[in-house]
């Protein structure tokens, strides 16, 4: 088992430009987007304003957590999770009234966990491809919340939950302490225990795993139930704060997930990656959002810069790793 | 006993999937409509299929290869409002080529990315995905826009050929042209080599990058020609036009026949994904099915069709094969590092 | 912008058409206009979207005119999509029914739909929004408030609460829905028409949703404070939003908040003088004023180019006279 995980941690530890760059280019990123966003405006380093970074992908950088799992786990990506997104914010703002709340959100979370792990049993179990299953899983899940609240808003009721969610503790909000919890549970999960393990190795070489006695399908499927939940848990959030919800809640979620999770450095193809480098590539993701409004450049633009950043990231990485797999 | 008929059963189900399916939409259209078994309703879900059909057309020979593009809806918004800008600067048909080649132009990027610098096709063609919508809107400043001639595409969607349009009989015609280049040319068979096993194929001499390369350019054309198509005969270039047409193209393919894991699948299972989707699609709306209904519906069948699938040809490995065709490893690398 | 050519072009066209037709096109079409009864008939409604909060219920307006009068109504579903929505009125074409209700999901991809239609003798109209000038020649009729005016009204709202004077900022829908292309150009259109002295310090697009617009504005306020004398939001969900991102920063300026759609949420915040207006139009009632106004087309009566359905506006002043829209 170690010796499946240790190509990969040997490369992160050596010194050749490569596992340089891997190393720093994460923080060198965040750090030039940071000068040029001081440089640029005088409101980008205000507390305020990084509150703001802060908060502006904390809500779908929970999907991007899990969607690490999957990546690493050779999953390749999970393109239901608008789907999740919607069924937990709609089941718990539509059985808030005769639940209460609590269990309304709870109930949530479990349509949505259900949602993964219909996708891990399809993929993990069923070997199906995870693109089509989960294509397959989030049109049924989106077309059954949409035929749950036909054309219409749900809204929300006041509720104690609705009110800390969108409070503040220590002058951090709430939703940036719930996305910090999560990251602090899930990075160790993933770099420190056997499901860990499990994981990288599932998706460095299958068969080889298979071998070595690991849960294959097990750990493969459980990163899919993952992602539903933490899909479910973005919509539950997302649902209480904003006090409504409709069936578009989580349009597009699916891709900022993957483009963090890339954009951090976490490869496709499974067998490496870390949770915290996700962390760094969602705030990357959000510090280009605060910075295309801040710069005031179109917000059509979003994607052409994002998409840029993703080609030169990954692309630089792939040169180092090719070439120090050539010495 | 029991279970080995159940077995074959299953397997032929899956084999003969599509006519199952035509002949199951045709059965309950023309029962449930009176006005469903026409020439004119056939006429129409040709017609409907043409532009989702090249778009799935392209992305067979790229699955085929083992590689996946998610840039086609992208491609497909450029090549249309490139076509629709030119037709007063250059003329009706160069303006059309003009649209082709930036498919084509952005489909060779694609290659670029994927197969110099040896980004996964899964994140290259999510990055031009972004890219290039993004693109159509800043270049258009998000308004559609007007074709000057507009009359210059209607004869694509009139009448021809008794159940065709010019345009759905253009589509037919590459669909056959492409399984006699895949099924029938040494290049073809190649491709499905390099899917099975790019390394493989490498080492018995085939140049695997320059298949995969060839597949993306493919896959830039036709989405090329689907935007070119798409924005004559509605005389409008929008920069959203193919923002949509992703999911109905993968899926148009895999109920095809056509695997994600490379090495299999064929244009005219591709052709008949496409139609059975029309067909369905058609029946459905002629019925008053709600969308969401509509896509609960192909969702499932989309679930179940891969199943059955993977439940009959039975034995595993399947994602790791995908793993494997993926990657086009350079020769030799001494550890396999699945980079991204 | 939008290229404006004359009726000529159309007719041209519709000629062409039938030139390279062959004509063997739809000899099913009935509608011939017996005047009297259009029990029994078909109509066929290109609709929006079917799970939205104000096409739904426009949606159910429909159905229930078609239902009043008798007529069998099958509604398909573009999905925002122009092109899908064009592929669906050929569709509708073919099938050689009697009467087509459309939702335009932009300007111009319905030509040449529309133009088959009028080969094939099948009355349309629209409802909701325009089409383009040119697509407008082949529609029989309009009925509905129409979102280019709402952009209008919005800025003349703006326009009057703030003087004429004063920075805003515009909260936009979709980048290239049709929807957003209306409100927009409405928008901006009349700003420019009034010679108005706003200044927009930024668009952002939102999508219609308020988790986006939340995000945007707080680094809208952040980038501009107090600036900040007033908001187009695009609709009211997006007004949400961005009032929002005003409360958690706790700054204590007032800008002048427009919004669109008269959601519960909004007349709400209307009340407690957060949202300065927004606009209502009852959907119900745009399906069936829109499905009623087609049926007098096949029956061969004389309908006005444009039906108008009111578009209210909402303000401190009526908030509470009015219902909510959705």
């Amino acid at each position: 088992m170690n010796q499946l995980v240790a190509p990969a941690r040997s490369l992160d530890k050596s010194t050749t430009p490569g596992a340089l760059f891997s190393t720093l280019s994460i923080p060198i990123a965040i750090l030039v987007l940071v000068v040029i966003g001081s440089v640029a405006s005088p409101s980008f380093l205000t507390v305020n304003n990084l509150t703001n970074v802060l908060n502006a992908n904390s809500a779908v950088g929970l999907i991007a957590l899990g969607m690490t799992f999957v990546m690493v786990s050779g999953g390749l990506a999970d393109l239901s999770v608008p789907a999740n997104v919607a069924m937990g914010a709609l089941v718990t703002l539509g059985a808030q009234e005769s639940m209460g709340t609590g269990l309304a959100a709870l109930m949530g979370l479990l349509v949505a966990s259900m949602g993964g792990v219909v996708n891990g049993i399809l993929i993990g179990y069923l070997r199906i491809n995870p693109i089509i299953a989960t294509l397959g899983t989030g049109s049924v899940l989106l077309g059954l919340s949409q035929l749950l609240v036909g054309g219409g808003i749900v809204y929300a009721q006041p509720s104690a939950l609705s009110t800390f969610v969108k409070s503040s503790i220590l002058g951090i909000p709430v939703f940036i302490w719930i996305f910090i919890f999560v990251a602090l549970i899930l990075h160790p999960l993933l770099a420190r225990t056997s499901f860990g393990r499990w994981s990288l190795a599932v998706g460095g070489n299958y068969q080889a795993a298979q071998a070595s006695a690991v849960p294959v399908r097990f750990t493969k499927a459980a990163a899919f139930a993952m992602t539903g939940f933490l899909a479910g848990l973005c919509g539950v959030l997302l649902a209480l704060s904003n006090g409504q919800a409709r069936p578009i809640i989580g349009t597009g979620y699916e891709f900022v997930a993957i483009t963090a999770v890339v954009i951090g450095g976490t490869s496709v193809f499974g067998g490496n990656g870390s949770v915290l480098r996700t962390v760094g590539g969602v705030l990357i993701t959000a510090l280009i959002g605060n910075l295309i409004i801040l710069l005031g450049f179109p917000s059509q633009a979003t994607g052409l810069i994002t998409g840029a950043i993703v080609l030169g990231a990954v692309g630089i990485d792939a040169y180092f790793r090719r070439k120090a797999g050539r010495l | 006993m029991k279970n080995f008929d159940f077995a074959l059963l299953g397997a032929r189900a899956v084999q003969y999937r599509l006519v199952i399916m035509l002949v199951a939409v045709a059965v309950f259209g023309g029962l449930s409509l009176d006005d469903f078994l026409t020439v004119n309703t056939l006429q129409s879900v040709l017609d409907r299929a043409t532009v989702v059909g090249f778009l799935a057309l392209g992305l067979t020979p790229v699955l085929i290869a083992g590689q996946i593009d998610l840039s086609i809806g992208s491609m497909m918004s450029m090549a249309g409002i490139t076509t629709i800008f030119m037709q007063p600067v250059i003329g009706n048909v160069p303006a059309a080529a003009a649209g082709v080649a930036v498919g084509i132009l952005i489909g060779a990027v694609n290659a670029l990315m994927v197969v110099v610098f040896k980004i996964n096709s899964l994140v290259a063609t999510l990055a031009t995905l972004l890219i290039f919508a993004s693109l159509a809107l800043l270049l258009t400043n998000s308004y559609p826009l007007s074709s000057e001639d507009p009359i210059f595409g209607l004869p694509l969607t009139a009448d021809f050929l008794w159940i065709l349009t010019p345009r759905s009989a253009i589509f037919l015609i590459a669909a056959v042209l492409m399984f006699v280049w895949l099924k029938l040319t040494p290049t073809g068979r190649n491709l499905y080599a390099v899917g099975s096993d790019a390394s493989a194929a490498t080492s018995s001499g085939i140049n695997a990058n320059g298949y995969i390369a060839a597949s993306f350019v493919l896959s830039g054309f036709f989405a090329g020609l689907a935007g070119m198509m798409q924005s004559l005969s509605t005389a409008a270039g929008s920069p959203v036009a193919g923002a949509v047409m992703l999911i109905p193209a993968i899926t148009a393919v895999v109920i095809g026949g056509t695997r994600l894991e490379g090495g299999r699948g064929s244009s005219l299972a591709t052709l008949g994904g496409v139609l059975a989707l029309g067909a369905l699609t058609t029946a459905l709306e002629y019925n008053g099915v709600p969308s969401y209904t509509q896509a609960i519906y192909t969702g499932l069948l989309l679930i179940l069709l891969i199943s059955l699938d993977r439940i009959v040809s039975g034995h595993g490995g399947a994602s790791s094969r995908a793993q494997r065709s993926v990657r086009v490893a350079p020769r030799n690398t001494p550890l396999p590092r699945r980079n991204a | 912008m939008i290229a404006r050519r004359n009726i000529l072009v159309a007719s041209a066209a519709a000629t062409l058409l039938f030139a390279v037709a062959g004509c063997t096109a739809a000899d099913t079409d009935t509608a011939s206009g017996d005047a009297g009864s259009v029990e029994g008939k078909s109509i066929c409604y290109v609709t929006l979207a079917n799970s939205h909060p104000y096409v739904t219920p426009a949606n159910e307006g429909a159905q229930a005119a078609a239902d009043a009068a008798g007529v069998e109504l099958t509604i398909v579903s573009e999905e925002f999509s122009a092109q899908t929505g064009a592929e669906q009125l050929n569709s509708c074409v073919s099938r050689g029914v009697d009467g087509i209700l459309l939702w335009p999901a932009d300007e111009n991809s319905y030509l040449p739909g529309l133009l088959k239609a009028e080969q094939a003798g099948i009355p349309v109209v629209a409802i909701d929004t325009r089409a383009g000038d040119e697509s407008m020649e082949l529609i029989k009729s309009f009925a509905g408030a129409d979102k280019y005016d709402q952009g209008k009204i919005s800025a003349q709202q703006l326009d009057g609460a703030l003087d004429s004077t004063g920075g805003i900022v515009v909260i936009a829908g979709q980048a290239g829905n049709g929807t957003e292309i209306a409100r927009s150009g409405g928008f901006l259109d009349e700003l420019e028409s009034m010679g108005s002295g706003l200044e927009i310090l930024a668009t952002v697009n939102a999508d219609f949703d308020q988790q986006k617009a939340l995000v945007a504005s707080r680094d809208l306020i952040t980038k501009f404070g107090d600036q900040i004398k007033g908001v187009y939001a695009q609709d009211d969900t997006m007004a949400k939003g961005f009032l929002q991102a005003l409360e958690e920063s706790g700054l204590d300026f007032v800008p002048v908040v427009v919004g669109i759609n008269g959601e519960a949420g909004a007349f709400d915040n209307i009340r407690e003088g957060k949202q300065f207006s927004t606009i209502l139009q009852p959907p119900f009632r745009n399906g069936e004023l829109a499905i009623e106004t087609l049926i007098a087309v096949m029956k061969g009566e004389t309908v006005p180019e444009m039906v108008p359905l009111e578009n209210t506006i909402v303000d401190s002043s009526n908030v509470d006279d009015l219902e909510p829209a959705l």
